[in-house]
């Protein structure tokens, strides 16, 4: 066909045609792909290894520049005479023995140990030659081929072997050997090898011993490392091989390959950006202490740092900040959430401060009344459960006593005399198991009134609210806390208007009416004094911005005079646990004068009547608070009161409030106050036991993202980056409200209820990283932090320790400060000596019975509360928790654990004292040279007015011998810039002696003269301490 | 316009396939339609000429007499076949290269994945989940397309168009299959994949797949919408309805098919049996869009009700 | 070849020491008889073509003469499928699209990538994740493989409908290849299932989904699934219904995990096998490729029988 377009060509298109072309260029097209592939595979996927050549490169530059410091310094202390003379007696040593012991080595090497090789080798030919006959015989059939057999070994045996052994010198020379020969020459030189080994040994014994010496000295004074470190290092850097490096722990299937990039993290150097040019991966642990504790090649790193270990294809990657990644890398201000994947059921862990704050504020601010949170709330739920196992129990009790009655009716009318029997038999029976019931009632009754004295609210008893505030303040303070006291504890809600008026009304209306006495003022300025001294400030702060001093452990109290009534100020502060009325949990209500008449019983409650008129129950009968009884004067109580009247705005006014008596209000509030969950941290009349109404947060931190509700900002959080646990949390934190934005919420009632507690930034990055840590932990049981006996001992202590604060005064951990330290007027150094004591090393120092008593009725004395039981000295005055039994065994423990007594306390036995050792001790006491009255008190007031430290009467039941002592030869060991002088005695021999003037009658004394102190200390009697006062009069 | 939606679409690796489908199949439909006019043009000229229809090689490929009829697989098939072999190599390898399988959280049973998708190739059986019940849509229309694909040469009495590309000649079996596989299956897919997001509820491209997307769409039976409470009544009226759809559709497929005298005389041909099978298919495959219709412009769940099941 | 080796090899035969000459004069010759071979012999492998080992391997030789070349397909075992010769026309692109034959090529790909990536995994729980990574990040090239063998398996599914698409175009599927078409639609459906079985295997929530998704459509079977209708008057419940049956329990699990397994690796493979070895045997026996054929004008048509 002609066609004009396209006309038809000469050759055969298919035919002719070269395909040729396409084919190279594919052809070349592959193999560039091929190519890439690989590149892709060695280098692409693979940046580990430009990380790892740099780093070679960066640290070696980095050794080679603090070798000659280091050296250097070494080098110092070996120019050193001590070093010296050490090197002398090495020289002279070896000098000494040298000969000996290279003789000896000759004789092994050279003689001995050839000769036995040699030997050996013809031996076993042997020997393997017989044992295969040997075996023949043991299979062979007939007893006659069995005895040719034998006849064959003995052939064997008998035969001489020509064995050449060599000599010393080298030469061969040819012996003649049977069988038992070899064996016996064998015997005979491996013995004397092994002497001569020992032998070798035990001379170079010495030169070690002062090789291991020297180098110890060298470690000591030297520099962090030595230089055959050092030198280690950078060999192992010459010749650095370029390879994965991983930790792979195999029964939990853990690969991390973090130190593939990071790979100083483990390197003895400490190594810092700074040093590596700013290559923040090269960077040794920041915590090497932490590494000892959990050894890398057990605990891998993903475990606390989340990541994806495996992963080694691009940073993203390996720090698991991809999509679909569950367990993306912590960032900094959250590294310690790792600590709480398995430090679960701590609330202190060490190292971990940003965490501990956390759980701390978790608990303080009252995040836990609306959010359950494992182990955070046990004496509540503790309450509730035995509540519900009395019932129970009481209910079996009842079904029993039902039993009873009809058996014995069955068997009242049984025909059968056995049968009849047989059922009284069963009442019987029935009858002691009820007294068993009842025995584990009183248990449990017992329990509960512990527990009613251990649970305490977040905020105060809004059953008060009448006698304790101005009621205009009320709706104030409701509408936005943080607006009239910034940093208050208490939440800012979103309310309205509205809701604020009927919140406060129910508020006011719920409030009970009680006795409140009235008392006269007292005296401002005493009442400051005794404010800033008597301790109030270790939890309280006063003063507003920059004056602002004290605790942040409870209110600061600033403008109380703009809210307070005066009248139950006082009541407060002389005993804050009193209660208006007592509480009924059965009745569900609180119980008033006429209960109690009706009961025709006296109307008192208090920790010794806690027993409910109505139904012999349990009461509870303090205020759920955790601050404590000071035991001050009713006078000091009116003069601080007093004080704290003065403290408002010079003008303030709120205003009228005349809504908050309208009843019509009440039910409205009422919705409203169950609505926001106020009663998760006040008592409120009638809502005592309402439950929680936030979604618990124990493993918030491996909810399945999806499942957290980002509403209209899924989008904007995922642009930005912030979708993802941290960023809900941090921004939920900041701002409750944030997720609400935009959403179309024509009701106030349902919008989010989480109110606004103006965190700032570092408590936000605390709670967060608490709660990122809150997971799920895919580790196995036995890495979560559960250790056995005195740990667990301690694990409980610090719940208690954190809340009634005692931080607050005490110092517990060591570098911890608490806030007397931190206050102007205790830098002072002689109101240094007023800081309450440090409690580091309690457990060791005290006796538990007496640390009991103590911690139960801190005055030691029953007729006089008004003083300090152990430092009567201190302004500060140790406070009555009115712990329960419970509390108490958990506080001794503690600290006997905390410095780690065995339990139970068994005092050592002391040799008693002699009366004329009581002389000597007492003479000792009270000379020139040993100034302990100076300072100790002694009971006379006229001397105490001066004293700064404890009374000698008490020492017999409260400390323990051994720590007495070890406190009388170095007391600065242990309480740095304590007053109590050190280096009182001086070693002489074995035994300690008094190292200042020794008054008459020491001369011919052998003991050791700390021994006599302390037993002298230990058979103290106030008696004695009258002697010693009027010898100490008569002496100076 | 939220074109960083639009790009994770458009992007997700296992996505890329449609994004393919999207360019591949209108190039090869164009591809494959011209060739056919081209025959087209041939047949006219041979048609109008017979002297040439003698003569003529009858073929659009260039020809000269002189030329081999048949020439060796070995090089002249083979190098092509052996080039093909390499280009898809270095396609794989490039993709493979460059895009990552995807691999996400390990499997979660009580974590449900909103949207949760069907792979891609399904997605189109996902989409009739819309307008039909599953056992429709997911057994009964997938096994009807098989079966459907299988019958088609036995139903097909169409002798022209054996082995070269036409047009004019079967007209109507290629618009069937046009849209059969094009406007149904593929377009379905790219429904299912582009369009529909989180609840599977239809988002334009570029608009936001935006999990809290609430939508008011209420979907009523056909009974429902008349106000008929009754079962039985609606029973019938849904039975009526659907009986009524058949019988349309019947009748308009029959015109189509007997719409040209050239159709008419390939009517002729067909057995009872072919025409009945065909008709079958023809109509299920109708019911499709027409489904589609009532549900997204008319908002009728099912045209008709019964106790055991709906339509 | 080898007899000769075995005379060089034992040097001088012993027999023609017979006579006068000395061991010595025996020896040398001999060992001159036996350079001269060894150095004809190396004359003949320059010409390696010549040599039987390479004749019993390729029995052509390849130069252009028309006989070689159609013995050079019929005589091997991976070409004999292809006819010699075929007609001019069917070597045009534009007219078969190379579909079928770029499927069968991403079959192979996918089974050479398959059976590497066994090596690599465990069809179980927990196991079969941390194997993805593992492949993703330990296994060298096993990301590589991994991503090829998943785009393949993609482009192996367009491919075939492609392939479909053009024989539908081009008539093929008339008489005398209508059973062809039918096993084409097989292998369609078994590719599709292919792909859809591997889906699950990663064991992440993208194949858990969409195969949980896949599956419940099964539950809704008429006659045979608990959701499908008359399936509870037969009594079906989740635990005795086809989607039982697929997943080897009530939900997606291990189970259903090993039998995706199964059937991806063993089971589909060959069956699909088997069926491409009808489809290609019948593309032989129908005729070779459909065309490009003669256009037919309508006048021709013929009546039936």
């Amino acid at each position: 066909m002609s066609d004009p377009n396209n006309p038809i060509p000469e050759q055969d298109p298919v035919v002719h045609s070269s395909l040729s072309k396409p084919l190279y260029i594919s052809a070349a097209l592959l193999v560039l792909c091929t190519v890439w592939a690989l590149y892709d595979e060695v280098y692409a996927m693979r940046p580990w290894k430009s990380y790892q050549s740099r780093f070679a490169a960066l640290y070696s530059e980095y050794l080679k520049k603090i070798t000659p410091v280091e050296e250097a310094d070494e080098t110092k202390v070996k120019a050193s005479g001590e070093y010296k003379r050490m090197e002398q007696q090495m020289a002279d040593l070896r000098a000494k023995l040298g000969p000996k012991m290279s003789e000896m080595e000759r004789e092994i090497n050279q003689v001995l140990t050839p000769k036995i090789i040699d030997l050996n080798n013809a031996y076993q030919v042997l020997r393997s030659e017989i044992s295969a006959l040997t075996y023949q015989i043991e299979v062979a059939s007939s007893d006659s081929s069995k005895n040719s057999l034998r006849a064959d070994i003995e052939e064997i045996k008998k035969r001489m072997e020509s064995v050449s052994l060599p000599e010393p010198d080298g030469a061969l020379k040819k012996y003649e050997y049977s069988y038992a020969k070899m064996e016996e020459d064998l015997a005979k030189w491996r013995e004397r090898k092994t002497q001569l080994l020992d032998r070798l040994a035990e001379t170079r014994k010495p030169i070690m011993e002062l090789d291991e010496k020297m180098s110890r000295f060298v470690a000591d004074r030297g520099p962090e490392l030595s230089g055959s470190v050092l030198r280690g290092l950078r060999a192992k850097l010459d010749n650095w091989d370029i390879s994965i490096r991983q930790i792979h722990v195999r029964d939990v299937d853990l690969v991390d390959r973090c130190e593939s990039c990071h790979l100083g993290i483990r390197e003895p150097v400490t190594i810092t950006a700074a040093d590596m040019n700013g290559e923040r991966a090269f960077t040794s642990h920041p915590r090497k202490e932490l590494l000892k504790i959990h050894d890398p090649e057990r605990f891998g790193c993903s475990p606390c740092h989340n990541g994806n270990g495996i992963a080694t294809s691009s940073v993203t990657k390996g720090h698991g900040r991809h999509k679909y990644w569950l367990w993306p890398l912590y960032y900094p201000e959250n590294v310690q959430a790792g600590c709480q994947h398995c430090h679960v059921k701590e609330i202190v862990t060490e190292f971990a401060t940003a965490l501990n704050e956390g759980r701390e504020l978790f608990r303080r601010r009252g995040c836990i009344g609306c959010h359950r949170y494992e182990a955070y709330d046990r004496d509540w739920e503790e309450l509730v459960a035995t509540g519900q196992t009395i019932r129970n129990l009481e209910q079996q009790r009842a079904d029993y006593q039902r039993e009873i009655g009809v058996s014995t009716r069955r068997a009242d009318v049984a025909k059968e005399n056995s049968e009849a029997q047989r059922l009284y038999q069963h009442a019987d029976n029935l009858r002691i198991r009820i007294s068993g019931i009842d025995s584990r009632i009183e248990q449990l009754d017992l329990r509960t009134s512990d527990l009613w004295k251990e649970v305490k609210k977040v905020g105060p008893n809004l059953k008060d609210v009448r006698l304790k505030l101005r009621k205009e303040w009320v709706p104030v303070w409701i509408k936005d806390p943080h607006a009239w006291r910034p940093g208050a504890k208490m939440p800012t809600f979103r309310l309205t208007e509205e809701e604020v008026r009927a919140i406060s009304a129910f508020i006011w209306q719920s409030g009970v009416n009680g006795p409140l006495a009235k008392h006269p003022q007292g005296n401002a300025e005493r009442g400051k004094e005794a404010l800033e001294t008597r301790g109030c400030l270790a939890c309280h702060s006063i003063g507003e911005g920059s004056q602002q001093e004290g605790g942040d452990f409870a209110a600061n109290l600033s403008r109380m005079g703009e809210k307070i009534n005066y009248d139950y100020m006082v009541r407060w502060i002389d005993n804050p646990r009193q209660r208006t009325l007592p509480y009924d949990p059965h009745e569900k209500r609180d119980l008033t004068e006429e209960d109690y008449k009706k009961a025709g019983v006296p109307f008192v409650f208090d920790n010794e009547h806690t027993v409910s008129p109505v139904n012999g129950r349990q009461l509870l009968v303090q205020n759920m608070t955790t601050m404590p009884h000071m035991r001050l004067s009713i006078e000091e109580a009116r003069d601080i009161a007093t004080y704290l009247m003065t403290r408002k705005r010079a003008s303030f006014s709120f205003p009228p409030a005349g809504f908050m008596d309208d009843p019509k209000l009440k039910d409205r509030g009422r919705f409203l106050v169950r609505h926001y969950g106020c009663a998760a941290c006040h008592e409120i009349a009638g809502l005592e036991d309402e439950q929680r109404i936030g979604t618990e947060l124990t493993k918030e931190g491996s909810k399945p993202l999806e499942r957290l509700d980002f509403a209209l900002l899924t989008h904007d959080a995922y642009k930005e980056g912030w979708y993802n646990h941290k960023g809900f949390f941090e921004n939920k934190l900041k701002n409750p409200a944030v997720f609400d934005k935009g959403k179309e919420k024509t009701d106030p009632l349902e919008r989010l209820k989480m109110p606004n507690f103006n965190l700032e930034k570092k408590e936000v990055d605390a709670l967060t990283t608490f709660l990122l840590g809150s997971v799920e932990s895919p580790l196995p049981p036995r890495y979560h932090y559960n250790p056995p006996g005195q740990k667990q001992d301690i694990i409980e202590g610090w719940w208690l320790v954190r809340k009634y604060n005692c931080m607050g005064c005490h110092q517990l951990l060591i570098g911890q400060e608490t806030v007397f330290m931190k206050m102007k007027r205790y830098e002072d150094p002689d109101w240094k000596e007023q800081r309450p004591p440090s409690l580091i090393g309690e457990g060791a120092r005290v006796n538990p019975g007496w640390l009991k008593e103590f911690l139960e009725n801190p005055a030691l004395s029953e007729s006089n509360k008004d003083r300090n039981g152990v430092r009567t000295y201190l302004k500060a005055r140790m406070p009555t928790f009115y712990f329960s039994d419970g509390e108490l065994r958990k506080l001794v423990l503690f600290f006997e654990a905390l410095s780690n007594q065995a339990q139970p306390f068994i005092p050592s036995r002391l040799d008693p004292i002699t009366e004329q050792e009581r002389l000597l001790a007492r003479a000792l006491f009270t000379s020139e040279g040993a100034p302990c009255l100076k300072c100790h008190a002694t009971g006379d007031p006229a001397h105490d007015a001066r004293a700064t430290a404890p009374n000698f009467v008490t020492a017999g039941q409260r400390l323990k011998p051994g720590w007495t002592k070890r406190w009388l030869l170095d007391p600065a060991m242990m309480i740095p810039g304590t007053a109590m002088p050190s280096g009182l005695f001086a070693r002489e021999g074995d035994r300690w002696v008094f190292a200042g003037p020794l008054p008459a009658g020491f001369q011919n004394y052998r003991k050791d003269h700390a021994d006599l102190l302390v037993r002298y200390m230990f058979s103290f009697t106030p008696d004695e301490l009258a002697r010693m006062r009027s010898s100490a009069r008569s002496g100076n | 316009m939220d074109w960083h939606q639009l790009w994770t679409i458009l992007a997700t690796p296992d996505n890329v396939p449609i994004t393919l489908l999207l360019f591949v199949i209108p190039f090869y439909t164009w591809y494959g339609l011209r060739q056919s006019l081209a025959n087209d043009r041939l047949i006219e000229k041979l048609e109008a000429d017979p002297a040439l229809a003698k003569t003529h090689h009858r073929k659009t490929q260039p020809y000269r007499p002189e030329w081999a009829r048949e020439v060796h697989v070995w090089p002249y098939l083979l190098r092509i076949e052996f080039l093909a072999a390499i280009i898809v190599t270095i396609i794989l390898f490039v993709w493979s290269i460059v895009l990552n399988a995807p691999l996400e959280e390990p499997a979660n049973p009580t974590l449900t994945m909103n949207p949760s998708k069907a792979p891609w190739y399904f997605l189109g059986l996902q989409e009739m989940l819309v307008y039909f019940d599953p056992w429709m849509a997911g057994v009964v229309l997938p096994s009807l397309i098989i079966v459907g694909l299988m019958v088609i040469p036995y139903i097909d009495e169409n002798p022209l168009g054996n082995g070269y590309y036409v047009y004019k000649q079967r007209k109507f079996a290629i618009w069937t299959f046009i849209f059969g596989f094009i406007i149904l299956w593929v377009s379905m897919i790219i429904i299912g994949t582009m369009i529909r997001g989180p609840g599977w509820m239809w988002f334009w491209p570029g608009q936001t797949w935006d999990h809290n997307r609430l939508i008011f769409e209420v979907n009523r039976d056909l009974h429902e919408i008349l106000g008929i409470r009754n079962r039985w009544v609606a029973f019938f009226l849904g039975g009526g309805a659907t009986t009524l759809y058949l019988v349309g559709a019947a009748i308009g497929i029959h015109k189509l098919i007997t719409l040209t005298p050239f159709s008419k005389k390939i009517y002729k041909r067909m057995s009872l049996l072919q025409y009945v099978t065909m008709q079958i298919f023809l109509i299920t495959m109708l019911s499709l869009p027409v489904k589609m219709v009532l549900r997204l412009l008319f908002r009728i769940k099912y045209v008709w009700v019964t106790p055991w099941f709906n339509i | 070849m080898a007899e000769t080796n075995g005379n060089s090899g034992n040097g001088a035969p012993a027999g023609n020491g017979s006579g006068g000459k000395s061991v010595l004069t025996t020896l040398v010759e001999g060992s001159k008889e036996v350079k001269d071979r060894a150095l004809k012999e190396i004359e003949t492998y320059k010409k390696p073509e010549k040599t039987d080992l390479w004749k019993s391997i390729l029995r052509v030789k390849h130069d252009e003469t028309p006989r070689s070349r159609a013995l050079g397909v019929l005589s091997n075992v991976f070409l004999h499928l292809h006819p010699a010769k075929i007609n001019r026309d069917a070597v045009a692109y534009n007219y078969t699209w190379g579909m079928g034959g770029i499927s069968f090529y991403i079959y192979i790909v996918l089974v050479f990538t398959g059976a590497l990536l066994m090596f690599y995994y465990h069809p179980s729980k927990v196991v079969a994740f941390r194997d993805i990574l593992y492949l993703e990040h330990d296994v060298p090239f096993g990301k590589l493989l991994r991503n090829m063998h998943r785009w393949a398996a993609h482009l192996m599914v367009i491919t075939v409908e492609l392939h479909m698409f053009r024989v539908f175009l081009t008539g093929s599927y008339k008489r005398p290849r209508e059973f062809n078409w039918v096993v084409g639609v097989i292998l369609l459906v078994l590719t599709l299932l292919l792909s859809f079985t591997g889906y699950l295997l990663p064991d992440d929530q993208l194949g858990f989904w969409a195969v949980t998704v896949g599956t419940n459509m099964a539950r809704a079977t008429p006659l045979l699934g608990h959701d499908g209708p008359f399936g509870l008057e037969l009594g079906m419940t989740p635990f005795n219904d086809v989607r039982f049956a697929l997943l080897g329990g009530s939900i997606v699990d291990s189970n259903a995990l090993l039998r995706a397994y199964i059937w991806h690796c063993v089971a589909i493979p060959i069956i699909a096998s088997a069926f491409m070895v009808v489809h290609f045997w019948r593309i032989r026996k129908d005729g070779g490729i459909s065309g490009p054929a003669p256009v037919m004008l309508e006048s021709e048509i013929k009546e039936r029988r």
